[in-house]
């Protein structure tokens, strides 16, 4: 039976994971004009999510913050570039976003006012960097396979080594902090924003390769995992990417046996999106 | 994605400063644009404006251009023969040439070129290829290239296909040019291996020849089924489209979607009229282009002006009475000097190309609009004529009579002065006076001022014919058909048979 902070985070999650759905079939985000995510990236992105954590910890806490609020800030831009009619709306609601983050923060970064605003902040960068990453022609392939690669290197950095737990403990003292959490007498439930991207991403892949079904069960599949494991009595965290990584490869091979997966150009030409009415422009506004 | 990104960068940091291009960044380049192409089904403007020359207000392009005009100065006068003797003999320090200095240093001429190429080819480059023009007007001239020179050539020839779409793996590409125009032919060449397009080089042969090479079936894997490009000169294009519906060829018979053409003038009568022979296939104007000067050429917007990019090269307009700055409005030569690090071999500053373009006198309002912009080609001023009313040139001959039926293509035809005018002469189908009435009509408005028109019937009776670049034939033995072969295999055949059964026993 879930408690009520884990029905709540796990709620979170769903929203995540649906926002990002909805705005993929409805939004197109200002993906680089030139370049696909393809298999060399993803090489090089193994190492570098080794590494980034490194530095966090090695890091001084004023830089780690100050480096993670500017990356914040450029995804928060972009993922609402395509909502709002203007530059300065984007970053109006960009850095007032920001700016309550860190607001509630100083008032204690364990409470749930900050995590409140922080589990929606992390909301909006899941959404964003999901898009940003199926929008610019990743693969279901390279997903599977990134998502498989991080299963030992999760068990490895969360159960047998302490870096996951010492890099959240560090990065929670701070504004913006990379989870979704929420506080509940003794326990507090959370999943990393590493986590979410992948369970994020590869419905928005699948979806783009093999059709919308395939979309649909990634989802399902994501959060009932998900679900499970947040209302399994755990002690102390859970490398998730140990069950969502085979998960996601085992989809990926099923998929793949009925056929070819998609191209972008592909899918969009068989199922186009849906018409939408083009945001107003500040012109218009003050006709 | 990340390489595709720092390849941008590295590319972006050659146009902007004007450092060597990496091989490698136009590689991955073209690598990510067909990856792109591949995933998407299309490339965005939004490349095009991020590869492109950086749009510059007229201070800062003045800036820039100066700056690039020194340094490849520079670089002649200390590596080169010939600048370093005009340097020195000028007194000049090329360093610190001001940018209205620049209209008064001397031209350089075709002749110089012509009479002692390898005074302008660097000390220090490593020259691979010795280019020689097809000498439409005279000796050849030469100019030599390196290979990196040739590897960027065909890398940009690539990336400027993939942005325009217009060539693509599937295509099959038919180059009917003079195999001579060994740059163009390069150029192509190495895109198509960048692309994945099968292309061959059928030559200027008799036309019946390069027709029934279009109208051949294809059956390999990934490609089209006929030739779907054909790269060639207005003039052949002329010849072929004759050629054609006089052998009973319908446009059904081709499989063509495109056909490229340049180096002469084209005319809006020959687009028309190719249709008769090849349907919908596009007639495209391919720019202008010329060896002395590669890369740095000019691309037409949709309103027909002639751009060049800032990056690579300075572009003037002479005077053709004064050789001074023409004005606007004024006609002149294309004086043009290539810039590093598009060129670094055969270095010339200050070129005049004899190709006449007018100085527009609007202010542009195109999509190209943030580069310098002349008009289309007039001619070349040695092929123009002046006379009492001024100049008139080939562009208005070849326009108004590509455009009429009873004219025949290629339309040839010379003129020259006379008092008040010129007088022109003209191959037709028939001499008849409707056709005289309706040729006088065509000249006439374009700007003619005939004073006399005969009509001839055979080319063989031009007084002062117009080179043509689709005569510079290249001769076969016999019909080369399929069907036909030619007699001398069908002698050597048996005997070779004969011999070889012989050996066998």
């Amino acid at each position: 039976m879930l408690q009520l902070s884990s029905s709540l985070v796990l709620g979170y999650v769903a929203c995540g994971l649906v926002c990002s759905w909805v705005y993929f079939r409805r939004y197109q985000v200002s993906r680089p004009p030139v370049g696909v995510f393809n298999g060399r990236d993803l090489a090089l992105m193994v190492p570098l999510l080794i590494l980034v954590p490194l530095l966090y910890l090695l890091l001084p806490l004023w830089l780690t913050a100050a480096l993670w609020l500017l990356v914040t800030l450029s995804i928060l831009s972009f993922t609402w570039e395509p909502l709002l009619p203007t530059r300065w709306s984007i970053w109006l609601v960009a850095v007032t976003l920001l700016a309550s983050d860190c607001g509630v923060a100083f008032m204690g970064t364990r409470q749930n006012a900050f995590f409140a605003v922080n589990d929606f902040a992390v909301l909006v960068i899941v959404v964003g960097i999901t898009n940003l990453w199926a929008q610019s022609g990743m693969k279901a392939r390279d997903t599977a396979l990134l998502a498989l690669l991080l299963a030992p290197y999760d068990f490895i950095t969360t159960i047998q080594l302490p870096l996951m737990s010492e890099l959240l403990t560090r990065l929670s003292a701070l504004p913006l902090a990379p989870l979704v959490a929420w506080s509940s007498g003794h326990t507090l439930p959370s999943i990393g924003l590493g986590d979410l991207l992948l369970a994020g991403v590869f419905p928005l892949v699948m979806r783009k390769a093999f059709g919308r079904l395939a979309g649909l069960v990634a989802l399902g599949l994501a959060l009932a995992t998900i679900g499970v494991l947040l209302a399994l009595p755990l002690q102390g965290g859970f490398p998730l990417m140990v069950v969502l990584g085979p998960l996601m490869g085992l989809q990926y091979l099923s998929w793949r046996r009925r056929g070819p997966e998609r191209t972008t150009g592909r899918y969009l030409l068989e199922e186009p999106m849906p018409p939408r009415k083009a945001p107003c422009t500040l012109r218009q506004e003050t006709r | 994605m990340l390489e595709a990104g720092l390849a941008q960068l590295r590319f972006a940091a050659s146009i902007l400063f004007g450092t060597r291009f990496s091989l490698w960044s136009l590689d991955q380049l073209i690598a990510a644009l067909q990856a792109t192409q591949r995933e998407f089904g299309f490339l965005g403007a939004e490349g095009r404006e991020l590869l492109g020359s950086p749009q510059l207000d007229e201070e800062t392009r003045r800036a820039m251009q100066l700056r690039r005009f020194r340094s490849q100065a520079v670089r002649a006068a200390h590596e080169t023969r010939y600048y370093q003797q005009l340097f020195e003999r000028l007194g000049l320090d090329p360093g610190r040439i001001r940018y209205e200095e620049i209209a008064r240093l001397p031209l350089t001429s075709k002749a110089d070129l012509r009479r002692d190429p390898e005074a302008f080819v660097c000390r220090k480059a490593h020259p691979f290829l010795r280019v020689l023009t097809t000498g439409t007007t005279g000796w050849p001239t030469s100019v030599a290239f390196s290979t990196y020179e040739l590897r960027v050539y065909a890398a940009l020839t690539a990336i400027s296909a993939l942005f325009s779409g217009e060539l693509t793996s599937e295509d099959i590409i038919q180059l009917s040019t003079s195999s001579r125009g060994m740059l163009g032919n390069a150029c192509l060449v190495g895109a198509g291996a960048h692309l994945g397009a099968l292309v061959y080089l059928a030559g200027v042969t008799e036309p019946a020849h390069a027709l029934a090479l279009l109208a051949e079936k294809h059956h390999l894997a990934g490609k089209k089924t006929r030739t779907s490009v054909l790269y060639t000169y207005p003039s052949y294009l002329g010849a072929l489209i004759e050629c054609g519906l006089a052998l009973g060829y319908r446009p059904s018979d081709f499989g063509l979607e495109r056909i490229f053409v340049g180096g002469e003038i084209v005319t809006e009568g020959l687009k028309v009229r190719s249709q008769q022979l090849f349907g919908d296939a596009r007639v495209i104007e391919g720019g202008y282009g010329m060896t002395e000067i590669w890369p740095f050429g000019g691309q037409l917007c949709e309103q027909g002006h002639l751009h060049f990019e800032v990056s690579q090269g300075f572009l003037e307009v002479a005077n053709l009475g004064t050789s001074a700055p023409a004005l606007a409005g004024e006609t002149g030569t294309l004086v043009a000097t290539p810039f590093y690090p598009y060129r670094e071999t055969t270095l010339l500053l200050r070129y005049g190309t004899g190709d006449v373009v007018q100085r527009l006198a609007e202010p542009l309002t195109c999509r190209l609009r943030h580069l310098p912009a002349t008009s289309r080609l007039l001619g070349k001023v040695a092929l123009s004529v002046q006379h009492g009313r001024g100049w008139t040139y080939p562009r208005q001959l070849a326009e108004a009579l590509e455009s009429l039926e009873e004219v025949p293509l290629p339309a040839r035809y010379g003129y020259w002065a006379v008092p008040g005018g010129v007088a022109v002469e003209v191959v037709v189908r028939e001499a008849t006076q409707q056709v005289r009435r309706h040729i006088e009509t065509g000249l006439e408005e374009q700007g003619v001022p005939l004073q006399a028109l005969h009509l001839r019937e055979d080319r063989s009776q031009l007084q002062h014919p117009m080179p043509l670049r689709g005569d510079l034939r290249e001769h076969t033995f016999g019909p080369l058909t399929l069907d036909h072969p030619l007699s001398s295999e069908r002698s050597v055949f048996p005997q070779a048979a004969e011999a070889m059964l012989k050996g066998a026993l």
